[in-house]
């Protein structure tokens, strides 16, 4: 497989015709001229003087500190820092900054690598845009979570602090294979968007989907460009720009909505609200997944994209009721044949089949990584596998044929690094081993790099990442789609909060108990109904079966309920009231990032 | 108006869930099945020996205990049922047929197995897949739920008869009831109605948490007896309303909100009767559990639904009600933490406004209502716009 030539995606989406309206475009550039010209009459320019010198001198002093601080160590730890990098990553933080102020060193072979990644990244960012370049810029004129992707390198960068040896290089290889998605996906967004590139013929092509649905059933139409609608807009760049889904919220807590509501239906509500979401595709798959509130996000997009025919693909709930997987299978036929009928193009299972060989494969190398992760020598731990295990299971799903020579060649270093007893993190910082459970946090998504760098938790393992591992059927084409209906019934975050509290408190200590992971982070989302309400009976059980659970609430996407500092005061505090613990990295106890991406 | 004869004692079955009726009808053999909502047919759950309680939480205080175990963002009424059950309010229950409609009463319900409420060897609970939308795929896994996970489960372990023949005969009680609360729910038409929103109410509740046998023969007389009534000359009352929304098992609402002056003339909420007491129309020509389960999705208003048509259904359904029943402004409600009612309350309060013509009121609110004085405050404010409105009209200003 990996020999063949691989072309995807189609070119032909790509390719497509772009019929933008100069004119329209020219009247919004006035406008955000306008809104532009409006801001810098606003500004008080001393200030920004003031804040620009405040700084110089900053960084002045930094580097004076740090210069101070090397030449303070003898010459073996002079020698440690210039080949293993650096220990204290607080000081990469300034308060007010909305990015961290300089890159890590790492110590010279790792930092030299990590340089080839970020410029590899570049090559693929500008080899993607390229491909269409006009429409994808202009989307930054008509959408402000654009300009958030500008920040993706910056996102990369702190997904991967404190990383070192084998698991930077799998994590720069997941990351890469992430951010290649968004890049194509962002150009034919861009590309499609009636407001924009205006592409009838790409429209054609286009299935959208809610963002909470799989996309694995867009493996049996090869010919058309499936699309989570909501994803790039809104639930993607909310882990790399924390402040970008404010004004959603608000926008639809303004218009009505409950405070109380989960986040992101909320959001992607604010989104429509106010009008960022693009206006693409012949048809949008609407999903009841994860949870109530995201069921009800649907006739929020109905309403404001009255043009676009809607499928509501819903699954049962009691998935674990083998009587109900025949109606969810049923459910997906109906909706094949609503893609096929909106846009023409004709359902494979030569492709099915082909994708789903290709997504079993992949769960065989996710299932290496987890033997290897509950060993004495875990390898392949952080937030880039994390986001990437979500991603390849949600939204790739073996459609993708270059994300498996990826994950190959991932596994390869996992192994070696393995033989090798390597240590995903350097050794100091492998203190406790630990499990997430609940949804992080979507404002604070290298969470787990943090706890790992300041107090040696290293994470495991996270709920949202122990899902389906069951090989699909791709041979029997009724048994597939039953199939499929029991993938799709668990998804990430589903698998665990519906289907009755079995799936989310048993399995918590069984998951638990299997990984060896005694520390647990126990997240708790103000707003999720389905995890709290069964928070008394996890910490009743927890305690009884002496686990360390450290709850850490946060509200998912907006981060003014509950700052990451308050998120990590929490950690601090148990470890040195409860565990009496020592930090690994005292600069990373008590830092502002309140601003920072 | 004269009072009506049996009101007093109907609140008084409304004081606990264990009610005087309940207790005779277990006195007499007969299995109390526990449910709370629209989504189980209540009239399967009356087949044979069986009667069907829907579960309230009356004259609820504290909810500190549910609160520790299902935090304090989760729905009141999910709360307030844990709650009781943990007090032992649910002790005479012979079974609990939980649905999986949303996540937090599921999750209640998980809490009465979990926390072992119930001390009867026999008591189980079980719980059931409820379907988005209407096909024939749904409609047949809708069934299939019913009958393996309610009516085999009931059997099993009961040994009652749910044979399709059981069924006919409870859908014959369960019809006369509907008949009778239909024919009372129509009065409210009437420009001087001879019942308030509130005596309604409280009627409507006792059929869903009395035994159907029991409470007939006073539901019949209290039909007579407002056949004969005699409305006051002048109606007290300063406009028409209509309640859309999610579940109001407590009446006081409906008394504070006839505080305000505003008649509630329709009930188009959980626990209420527009749907819940219609008539049900059996053909022989097909199972009768097949047929309840197509009626039950048909006219359900639940916000679950997520399918355009019932979307449309639900908007369609609260302006007809409001308009055959003459109400001058609709209050759309929703349970405080309800996920389903929070999105159908924001978006379409502003529909049935600027769409559909109508006064709105948009309310949260919490399970227990009765002395809020926001509440009262923005249901007066309400009536007063309503009020301006009419008197506008009437100087032909709109």
């Amino acid at each position: 497989m990996a020999n063949k030539k691989i072309v995807y995606p189609d070119p032909k989406f790509f390719k497509a015709k772009d019929e933008i309206n100069w004119k329209a475009q020219g009247e919004n550039l006035m406008e955000v001229i306008g809104i532009f010209g409006e801001m810098l009459k606003e500004t008080d320019w001393k200030t920004v003087g003031k804040k620009f010198v405040d700084g110089c001198k900053s960084d002045i002093e930094r580097v004076k500190g740090e210069y101070k601080d090397f030449m303070a160590l003898d010459a073996e730890e002079k020698k440690d820092r210039v080949i293993n990098g650096e220990r204290s990553l607080g000081r990469l933080y300034r308060k007010g900054a909305m990015a961290t102020v300089r890159r890590e060193w790492r110590g010279v072979k790792d930092t030299a690598y990590d340089f080839w990644e970020w410029a590899r990244m570049w090559g693929m960012l500008l080899g993607t845009f390229s491909k269409d370049l006009v429409p994808a810029m202009n989307s930054a004129l008509w959408y402000r979570w654009m300009i958030s992707y500008f920040c993706c390198h910056g996102f990369m960068d702190k997904n991967i602090l404190g990383l070192r040896g084998s698991n930077l290089r799998m994590s720069h290889e997941a990351t890469y294979q992430i951010f290649r998605y968004v890049a194509e996906n962002l150009v034919l967004l861009s590309k499609a968007d009636r407001k924009n590139g205006n592409s009838t013929e790409l429209n054609r092509m286009m299935i959208t989907f809610d963002e909470m649905t799989m996309g694995q059933i867009m493996a049996g139409f090869p010919d058309l460009c499936g699309i989570p609608h909501q994803l790039l807009p809104m639930f993607l760049v909310s882990e790399i720009d924390q402040l970008v889904c404010i004004p959603y919220i608000d926008a639809v807590e303004s218009y009505g909505l409950p405070a109380d509501t989960c986040p992101v239906p909320s959001s992607e509500c604010g989104a429509l609200v106010i009008d960022a979401l693009p206006d693409m595709g012949s048809g949008f798959i609407s999903s009841s997944m994860p949870c109530d509130g995201s069921t009800m996000a649907s006739s929020y997009f109905a309403r404001r994209f009255p043009n676009i025919p809607v499928f509501h693909l819903c699954f049962p709930v009691r998935y674990l009721d083998e009587e109900t997987v025949q109606m969810g299978a049923d459910d997906i036929k109906a909706c094949i044949k609503f893609i096929e009928e909106k846009t023409g193009a004709k359902w494979s299972w030569d492709a099915y089949f082909a994708a789903m060989k290709r997504f079993n494969m992949e769960t065989d190398l996710e299932l290496q990584k987890w033997e290897i992760n509950k060993s004495a020598y875990p390898q392949f731990i952080g937030p880039s596998y994390e986001l990437f295990r979500k991603w390849n299971y949600e939204m790739d799903g073996g459609i993708d044929p270059r994300v498996l020579p990826s994950m190959e060649k991932v596994n390869k270093i996992l192994l070696k690094a393995y033989e090798n007893k390597e240590t995903a993190w350097p050794e100091r910082k492998m203190k406790y081993r630990g499990m997430v459970w609940s949804c992080p946090a979507h404002y604070y998504a290298n969470f787990s790099n943090w706890l790992a760098n300041c107090w040696g938790i290293d994470i495991l393992v996270e709920m949202e990442s122990l899902n389906f591992t069951k090989h699909l059927e791709t041979e029997d084409k009724e048994e597939a789609l039953r199939d499929l209906a029991r993938l799709y019934e668990r998804m990430v975050m589903r698998r665990h909060t519906n289907g009755g509290y079995q799936n989310v408190v048993d399995e918590l200590w069984r998951q638990s108990e299997e990984w060896n992971a005694p520390l647990i982070i126990m997240y708790q989302n103000v707003a999720c109904k389905n995890m709290a309400t069964v928070q008394g009976i996890l910490d009743e059980q927890g305690r009884a079966r002496g686990k360390d659970l450290i709850w850490i609430e946060h509200d998912l996407m907006d981060p003014r309920t509950v700052s990451r500092r308050s998120m990590r005061d929490k950690v601090n505090s148990y470890m040195t009231t409860v565990m009496r613990a020592e930090p690994v990295d005292p600069s990373l106890v008590e830092f502002e990032d309140d601003e920072c991406m | 108006m004269k009072d009506l004869k049996h009101l007093i004692y109907f609140e008084s079955l409304l004081e606990n869930a264990d009610n005087e009726l309940v207790k005779q009808a277990q006195a007499e053999g007969g299995l109390a099945i526990g449910y709370t909502c629209f989504h189980i047919p209540e009239v399967i759950l009356n087949c044979g020996n069986m009667f069907s309680v829907r579960l309230r939480a009356p004259n609820t205080g504290s909810i500190d205990i549910a609160t520790y175990y299902m935090s304090n963002y989760t729905c009141e009424y999910a709360r307030a049922l844990v709650e009781r059950a943990i007090e032992g309010g649910y002790q005479f229950l012979d079974a609990m047929i939980g649905v999986d409609a949303c996540s937090m009463m599921n999750r209640a319900m998980e809490h009465f197995e979990i926390l072992n409420i119930n001390e009867k060897p026999t008591f189980f609970v079980t719980h059931t897949d409820m379907p988005y939308k209407i096909t024939d795929y749904t409609v047949d896994g809708y069934v299939k739920q019913m009958r393996l996970r309610v009516l085999d489960r009931l059997s099993e372990v009961y040994g009652v008869d749910t044979s399709d023949a059981a069924i006919r005969q409870a859908v014959e009680e369960h019809n006369e009831v509907c008949r009778i609360i239909s024919e009372i729910g129509e009065m409210r038409k009437a420009d001087n109605p001879v019942i308030t929103g509130y005596e309604f109410h409280v009627l409507n509740l006792v059929t869903y948490t009395c035994p159907k046998k029991l409470i007939l023969p006073y539901l019949r007389e209290t039909l007579e007896e407002l056949k004969q009534r005699e409305p006051d000359a002048k109606s007290p009352f300063r406009a028409r309303v209509a309640i859309v929304g999610s579940e109001i098992d407590d009446p006081s609402l409906t008394k504070l909100i006839e505080g305000c002056g505003a008649l509630v003339v329709s009930d188009r909420y959980c626990f209420g009767s527009t749907p819940g007491r219609e008539v049900l129309e059996l053909k022989d020509d097909e199972d009768a559990l097949t047929q309840i389960c197509r009626h039950y999705m048909e006219v359900s208003e639940c916000a679950r639904y997520i399918a355009d048509e019932k979307v449309m259904q639900r908007r369609e359904t609260a302006d007809r009600l409001a308009r055959e029943f003459k109400a001058e402004g609709i209050i759309y409600e929703q349970m405080k933490y309800c996920d389903y009612w929070g999105f159908e309350r924001a978006l379409v309060s502003h529909i049935m406004h600027d769409e559909y013509g109508w006064p709105v009121l948009s309310i949260d609110r919490l399970y227990n209502n009765g002395n809020s004085g926001q509440l009262r405050t923005r249901c007066q404010a309400f009536v007063e716009s309503l009020e301006i409105k009419r008197i506008h009209k009437e100087e032909g200003k709109v």
